[in-house]
């Protein structure tokens, strides 16, 4: 095997543990809202940088629309979610 | 096959062709099924069955290790544009993403994966999540 494809297997590994570790591999039932508000909190990071530094024109614009993206799909998951039972129902 | 201008890695025999018998992990076991197309989608490969399940590529039975998965940056604009449409509508339909191995759940799951690994260059880690959950469902 080439030192080139060694190379892109070894950032492919990288790839799919850091999106393991942050529970995005393959996302549970019940964690869909949970998760994107874990992405959305990496997002602000990431815009906060930006306007810190106050660069990255494009990478702010699309970042900020990429919060505007998840924070949509959010409240559709969320108002689409099964209700919790009705304790008074039982 | 659906696939990007450069894909990460071919192989001599893998992905299997459509119509293709193939088997797979589901949340019942293991299942065999026809394959109906794959397709690549901003982070991995889905595998779409005959009956319209979309089954990401690590869950189908002798997938390579790692499986193939692509740079963010081969992702264009327009790609990335038309996912959040897709996902908009599929919401906006009232479709629920906790619907395991149906096309939301697996778009929802690739946009995410994608954005985080998109703007993750400087942040931190996400708390709370240290292992691997791939193996978990």
């Amino acid at each position: 095997m080439s030192q080139s494809n060694s190379d892109e297997e070894i950032e492919e590994q990288q790839g799919w543990k850091v999106l393991s570790d942050a529970g995005l591999v393959e996302i549970r039932l019940d964690e869909f809202a949970e998760r994107i508000r874990d992405v959305k909190r990496i997002v602000v990071v990431r815009l906060r940088e930006l306007l810190d530094f106050n660069n990255g024109n494009k990478e702010r614009e699309s970042a900020a629309y990429s919060l505007g993206t998840l924070k949509g799909l959010e409240l559709k998951v969320l108002a689409n979610a099964p209700k919790p039972l009705d304790p008074s129902e039982k | 096959m659906n696939s990007p201008a450069k894909q990460p890695r071919t192989d001599a025999t893998w992905p299997p062709e459509e119509g293709q018998i193939i088997s797979f992990k589901s949340s019942t076991g293991s299942e065999t099924t026809i394959l109906k197309e794959v397709r690549w989608g901003l982070v991995w490969r889905d595998f779409i069955l005959a009956d319209g399940r979309v089954i990401p590529e690590h869950r189908i039975s002798g997938c390579p290790q790692p499986p193939a998965k692509r740079k963010i940056s081969q992702v264009t604009d327009k790609e990335r544009e038309e996912c959040e449409e897709r996902l908009f509508s599929m919401a906006g339909s009232g479709l629920d993403p906790r619907k395991r191995d149906q096309a939301f759940w697996a778009e929802l799951n690739q946009y995410l994966a994608y954005t985080y690994l998109r703007f993750k260059q400087t942040g931190g880690p996400m708390p709370g999540k240290t292992q691997n959950q791939a193996t978990e469902q």
